[in-house]
């Protein structure tokens, strides 16, 4: 951010001041609200006439909702990395993405509480969890630790926005009133004197450290709901940590996918410059072998022993009905990402937005492709049951409402873009001032 | 040329044979009249509860299905004591108990005849049972346990011998009867009673020492099927290890949760939330501070 150094705070606060929706904006926000609505039909139906409008049946009883759940919990993770490991190690340059990665948190974490509801088919039975609940079972440990995180990640997004919301309050804008009157309400009290400071400095750092043994639970208990269940392709020790590193690897790719957006649609290019993109592209190289490595674990020693229960799972995945899509998640998830950023030329905003796509997406169908082949393998053989309990793909009512779902994630961040500054304002300017007299 | 076409013949005409052939053979098939079979059976369960057990099938070359949801009369005697209207279920099979209103009709005759119409079409009437009881009686005989089984039959109002009916005498394991001699099955003498010396001594009974003896007639020509049973405390007393289900484990109810865990999962919980709730306490300082 050397560039920036010359600029004033008022400069600054004008650049950094959350903008009105032009008219991509609200072409952008219609199809979401249009997605959003046709889930909200489709769950509507799956209400009324229960799961059996799902293809989910007595073997794949785990589809893309869940699938999604372990998406979303796994790109949430994010927030712990930018957020909390890089504010601890002092890590300067991540500041203009420490918003990005805490808003990502917060959605994503948000529409995984909502899926499990989803996938339970009778929503009003989520009250005999807390009535009925068995701490020994890793469903409810699932239940805490992302109650846990949602509300870690909430106030770490909120406690970092104070100095920035008495700005938005005292700027004289043309925003609407309530607008005004909502900044006033949330941080009106943020007069930024040392005691004030002080507090908030502490509460900041006491959060980062909470946050990141709270985020590798939650992604390990995630991992868990699998990996206690003795199932082909499941029962692996190995599965915490693959897990954790493939969350976040998706994770970061999200953020660098939002970092391209919003440096495009605020023409922010004095803050999220080229050199972020290069070193966040780093980072995803990173995490990419990382989670390749752990890939090869999961698959290559199973493969090489081949145990006969495994074999039909396996063979699914690589050379089966599964194998485009298993080599489609390793290729363009992991090694196509890994191939392009490696190079200084690969590490440019739009390569690196084009890569952070394909990690997200490739991440998407990797989900799919832990939960449901393995369903679809049980030990003992499928006899006497219906053609439809041997093959799973989902219903247009699951697509609409998993769509529906990454559909609301991505609302809540434009609506929080839409209404504070996506990149913190008194950081940057406390950051500046520091470089200008250093 | 010529040959080839006369070789083409013979194969349509060969074809044409097998053809007709195959047809034949599937028409006779077809043509094997299926006939309709009924079971009858009779069961008297420690001589207090009669009752009979109707089955239909349809027997078709060597090929036995059975009669779902097919309608019956029983009568008992004549057409004027009908027992019950009978509809099988998906096995073919049908229970009927004698009522209590025709307790007269069965109390004035030693011999009874059960009688089956579907609709006006007569299809059982000579399914004859002679009236039976079974008892049981226990002794020790010089330090030996001796189980005494007699079955007697009713003729002219009279309780008489049943000589020659083959029993199983045992005690109840597992849904069958595990003979409580060396034989299999034991015949009634002359006086109507068997008896059956107890090898088996050290059986595993409930936590009383309870076990069940049984004595059985199976399909009977005369008397149908015959059972009576009798408790008594010859087992071994059996400890229910009720320890399997009170212990601490993963596996049982919330209310067992065990102890390191609950110690585990709550100092988490309460470390964790105990943090944010300073947080919270934090965040209403700071609100304090900038309203003062």
């Amino acid at each position: 951010m050397e560039n920036i150094t010359t600029l004033t705070s008022e400069q600054i606060t004008k650049d950094l001041m959350p903008q009105q929706f032009g008219r991509n904006g609200k072409i952008w926000v219609a199809i979401l609200v249009l997605i959003c609505l046709i889930g909200a039909y489709a769950y509507y139906l799956q209400l009324k006439d229960g799961l059996i409008v799902t293809n989910m049946r007595d073997y794949v009883s785990w589809g893309i909702y869940i699938s999604n759940f372990v998406f979303f919990v796994a790109i949430s993770l994010v927030g712990s990395l930018i957020t909390a490991v890089f504010r601890l190690a002092n890590v300067e340059w991540s500041t203009p993405l420490t918003r990005i990665a805490e808003i990502i948190a917060v959605s994503a974490i948000t529409f995984a509480s909502l899926i499990i509801i989803v996938d339970m088919g009778r929503p009003e039975r989520l009250l005999n969890l807390f009535a009925y609940g068995r701490i020994q079972s890793p469903i409810m440990w699932d239940v805490i630790v992302i109650t846990t995180y949602l509300f870690i990640s909430i106030l770490l997004l909120y406690i970092p926005l104070l100095p920035d919301l008495k700005i938005m309050g005292e700027q004289d804008t043309k925003g609407p009133k309530w607008l005004k009157k909502f900044y006033r309400f949330l941080g009106s009290f943020w007069k930024g004197n040392p005691a004030q400071e002080k507090i908030s400095n502490k509460s900041i750092t006491i959060l980062c450290i909470l946050i990141i043994p709270v985020a590798f639970c939650i992604h390990t208990v995630t991992s868990w709901l699998f990996a206690t269940t003795y199932r082909p392709g499941w029962d692996s020790t190995n599965f915490g940590a693959y897990f954790i590193s493939g969350a976040f690897l998706v994770g970061a790719g999200a953020v660098v996918t939002a970092m391209f957006v919003v440096r495009k649609m605020y023409s922010l290019e004095k803050y999220i410059t080229e050199e972020h993109f290069d070193k966040m592209g780093k980072i995803v190289v990173l995490l990419a072998l990382l989670y390749l490595y752990f890939n090869v674990n999961e698959y290559l020693v199973p493969a090489f022993k081949m145990k006969k229960a495994e074999e039909g799972h396996l063979d699914e995945l690589f050379t089966g009905q599964f194998a485009p899509l298993f080599w489609f998640a390793i290729l363009v998830g992991m090694v196509i990402p890994i191939l392009v950023l490696v190079t200084k030329k690969g590490r440019k905003p739009l390569p690196m937005f084009i890569t952070g796509i394909m990690v997200v997406v490739g991440a998407w169908f990797k989900r799919y492709l832990i939960v449901t082949p393995t369903l679809l393998h049980p030990f003992l053989p499928m006899t006497n049951v219906p053609e439809n309990f041997k093959h799973y793909f989902p219903s247009w009512e699951e697509w609409a409402i998993a769509l529906g779902s990454l559909s609301g994630a991505l609302l809540i961040i434009t609506f929080f873009v839409r209404i504070f500054p996506i990149i913190p304002i008194q950081e940057t300017i406390t950051q500046q001032n520091e470089k200008a007299t250093s | 040329m010529k040959k080839l076409h006369h070789n083409i013949l013979k194969l349509l005409v060969t074809l044409c044979c097998f053809a007709t052939a195959g047809q034949t053979a599937n028409a006779q098939s077809d043509s094997v009249p299926a006939t309709k079979i009924i079971r009858m059976h009779y069961y008297n369960v420690n001589n207090s509860m009669q009752y009979i057990l109707l089955e239909s099938q349809l027997k078709k070359e060597k090929t036995f299905t059975p009669q779902a949801n097919k309608t019956y009369n029983l009568y008992l005697d004549s057409a004027a004591n009908l027992v019950a209207m009978l509809k099988t279920d998906k096995d073919g099979k049908a229970k009927a108990f004698i009522p209590p209103t025709l307790k007269a009709a069965w109390e004035g005759s030693s011999q009874h005849t059960f009688i089956v119409k579907e609709g006006d079409e007569e299809l059982v009437s000579d399914y004859v049972i002679t009236k039976s009881k079974i008892d049981i009686d226990t002794a020790n005989e010089d330090g030996a346990r001796v189980i005494n089984v007699s079955v007697m039959k009713m003729d002219n109002n009279e309780w008489k011998p049943a000589a020659g009916v083959e029993l199983k005498v045992g005690f109840e394991r597992l849904g069958g009867i595990l003979s409580a001699g060396d034989e299999e099955t034991y015949t009634t003498d002359s006086t109507g009673t068997v008896k059956v010396t107890v090898t088996k001594d050290s059986l595993p009974g409930n936590e009383k020492g309870i076990i069940t003896i049984a004595a059985r007639a199976d399909d009977n020509e005369t008397f149908g099927n015959l059972l009576a049973e009798k408790n008594i405390s010859w087992g071994l007393p059996t400890e229910i290890n009720t320890h399997f289900f009170d212990q601490r484990a993963l596996w049982t109810t919330r209310f067992r949760t065990p102890i390191w865990l609950l110690a585990m999962a709550y100092s988490i919980v309460i470390g964790v939330w105990g943090t944010l709730i300073y947080l919270i306490f934090q965040v209403i300082k700071i609100r304090k501070l900038g309203r003062t």
